[in-house]
Formats: structure tokens, sequence, C-alpha cells
């Protein structure tokens, strides 16, 4: 397809209106963008090489500005990163056709709405204060344990860290519910992901209407006013719906 | 309806929420990782360089080495200060999965290897005393790496 006669496949960012699709800017490895169609559905593309895709910094930024920039020009269902089929044909037959009822159900449903990503993160001095003034077997053991040399006391730390991990895993559920539960009122959709580190309370996406955000923002802002110093939440958002989108494995 | 969802402009100063810049990529590299349209049986490039990629902070707490950390975390406590992390400094970990953050101790655990090659011997080493949490992330990964 090239004209260097090297070979070529398409890499699909999602999956788009082609009549409101504006791709602007470049894909990944500088390409231009395209929409390739199929019956009133399109497939946001860019050409790549027929070969392994690098999964760098550069590719996967890549990815997610297209997907954001579409979002700009209404509803786009985001591909995960990494799909790659070998031509537009293969983009009609294999992706478009088979699962256009779905798509296009899909596309309706997110119009005008948008995936907020909350992160929610203890503050660590903050938190185990908490645990130590709430809970006295771990007071009166970390008394005991610093009043001796520290090699004396390795199965008690050992107790106290199990004690103390428990008490947190406590603390971390009752407070990502406390939260979910508030925001939720303000989003069509939740997908909670879980804690992808120790300190963090909740990881969790929520699809919002576009006029919501604000409120959705607001109620954030007030969850975060009220929890301050203990935890310290983070934003992103609205991106294109990655958590509220799938396919239905057969077809 | 045609609607153009942008992103919000960063909200610098008021506020205790942070919002995410737009260089961001860490706040999404779950999401783009994990979430989103697959077609599974078709083509479907090896993706070279996804294990380096991997989010894998997801450690458990039940291991001696993390309860020693989170003892040592609480016995270093100075319960007379009112002092806590700034939240331009709790932020900073945030973005750096954790394992930038200032305050040591029971953190040191959760390390995520992003772009990060130096990172992948080393969490190999340490694979052994995690566990996944029950979270489903990161099987999901480890299936796209070895099927590749």
């Amino acid at each position: 397809m090239s004209p260097a006669g090297a070979k070529t496949a398409k890499y699909v960012y999602g999956v788009v209106r082609p009549a409101r699709a504006k791709p602007k800017g470049k894909g990944i490895d500088g390409k231009p963008l395209r929409v390739v169609t199929a019956d009133g559905i399109g497939a946001l593309t860019s050409e790549v090489p027929d070969a392994p895709l690098e999964a760098g910094r550069d590719e996967l930024m890549t990815h997610a500005r297209v997907l954001e920039r579409a979002l700009e020009h209404g509803a786009v269902l985001p591909m995960q990163f990494g799909v790659v089929l070998p031509d537009d044909d293969a983009i009609r037959e294999q992706l478009l056709a088979p699962h256009k009822p779905e798509l296009e159900a899909q596309l309706q449903e997110m119009d005008g709405k948008g995936e907020l990503n909350v992160k929610a993160i203890y503050d660590e001095p903050a938190i185990l204060r908490e645990v130590l003034a709430e809970d006295s077997e771990i007071a009166s053991l970390r008394k005991t344990i610093q009043s001796q040399p520290e090699d004396a006391t390795y199965y008690e730390r050992i107790r106290l860290g199990e004690l103390v991990a428990a008490a947190l895993e406590a603390k971390r559920e009752r407070d990502e519910h406390l939260i979910i539960t508030q925001l939720a009122p303000a989003a069509v959709a939740m997908e909670v992901a879980g804690p992808i580190h120790e300190r963090m309370v909740v990881n969790a996406s929520f699809l919002v209407e576009e006029e919501r955000v604000q409120e959705f923002e607001d109620l954030l802002e007030d969850l975060a006013a009220e929890q301050h110093p203990r935890i310290g939440f983070k934003l992103t958002g609205p991106l294109p719906p990655h958590s509220f989108v799938e396919l239905s494995v057969e077809a | 309806m045609a609607t153009a969802m942008q992103q919000s402009p960063y909200r610098g100063g008021s506020g205790y929420v942070a919002r995410s810049s737009s260089s961001g990529l860490y706040d999404v590299l779950e999401l783009i990782l994990d979430k989103g349209l697959v077609i599974d049986v078709f083509v479907r490039v090896s993706l070279i360089g996804i294990e380096i990629l991997t989010v894998d902070a997801r450690i458990v707490i039940a291991s001696v080495d993390t309860y020693l950390r989170f003892a040592e975390a609480v016995n270093r406590l100075d319960l007379m200060s009112t002092e806590t992390q700034g939240l331009p400094e709790l932020m900073e970990g945030i973005t750096e999965g954790g394992s930038a953050s200032k305050t040591k101790g029971v953190l040191q655990g959760a390390r995520e290897a992003i772009f990060g090659d130096d990172d992948e011997d080393d969490d190999d080493e340490k694979s052994g005393s995690r566990r996944r949490s029950s979270s489903s992330g990161s099987t999901t990964r480890r299936k796209r790496s070895s099927s590749s």
C-alpha cells in the first residue's frame, strides 16, 4: 500500500461517527489520521508498519491524545491501546460491520458524556496517626517495641505491622465506600478499579454528562475539603469513556 | 448531543482537588492499557516493551516485608508533630505512583515500573513477596504479553 512497497497495517484508535469526525493532528509516528467508514460508523486510524508495535511513551501518549481530540467533536469509543488490523477492509469486515448495532448503540449512549477518573490517596503520617489513636492494641504494642532494642522485637514488629495493615485496609474500605457513594449521584455509571498502591483509597472512573461535570467537580471539591488533610484527591478528565465501552466477544 | 467535551483547565491554587496536567500519561496509562474496545481474535500486533510499561504496583499488604515497613513507619511517627505533607508534594507522590514520595517507609514497596528498563529485574526479584490484590487489572496485561 505504501509507495515504497513496505507492508503496512492500520492502527485503530477508536470508533466515531464519520459525519462528525474531523481528524486533526497526527497519529503514531506522525502519520496522518484517517476515518475508515462503513455504513454510518467509522474507525479512527493511522498507518503503521506491519511489524510489532513499539509501546513506548510516545505511542501511548499519541493514542491518548488522538482520542481526547476526537472527543471534542462528539462521542468516541476508545479502543484499548495496541489494536492493529491489516488494512481498511479488515477494519470494515472484522470491526465495524459485525459489531455495528452495539457500536451504534454505544456511540449514542456516550454522546455528551465523558469519563472522570478519581484517585484518592491517604496522607501517610495523618492516616497512621489516626490508626494509632483509634487502636489501643497498636498503640501499646508500639510503646513496648520502642522501649526495647530493635533486635529484640522482630516478631513484635511483624505483629505491629500486621495490625496496622489490617486497620488501614478496614479504614480504606470504609473511606472508599463513603467517597464513591457521595460522587455517584452526579454520574451515569461508575467503574471502581481498586487501589494500585498501599496508600490509594479510591481508584475509580465515573461516566458523567457534560452538563453535570461541574456538579461532579463541586461534589469532589467538597469531599476533598472535608477530608483534607488525611486524603488527597486527583481528578483526570473528561476523558473518552475508556472504562465504559465494550464489545461482545462473539460476532 | 453533538457535544464537545474538553479538558477542564487546570484549576491552580484554589481548591483541594489536584487536576491532571496535560502531559500526565501516568493518569491515563491504566485506562488505555486495560480498558476500551478490543477485538481479541484479530490481528493484534505484539507489543514490544509492554512488560516494561506494566503498572505493577499491586502489592500486597500480606508479607513480612510489608509488615516490617508498616511497623517502622508507625514507630518513626512523631506524635507531637501536627505537620502534614503539603498537597503539592502529595500530588507529586500520586503522579509518580508513590515511589517518589518524600515520606519513606510504608511506600517504599510501592514501585511502578513505568518507562524504566532498570526497574524490570528488580521487579521480578520482588514479585515473590508480592501477591496481586483482588483487582483484575494486571492479569489482563500478563495475559496479553504472554500471548503476543
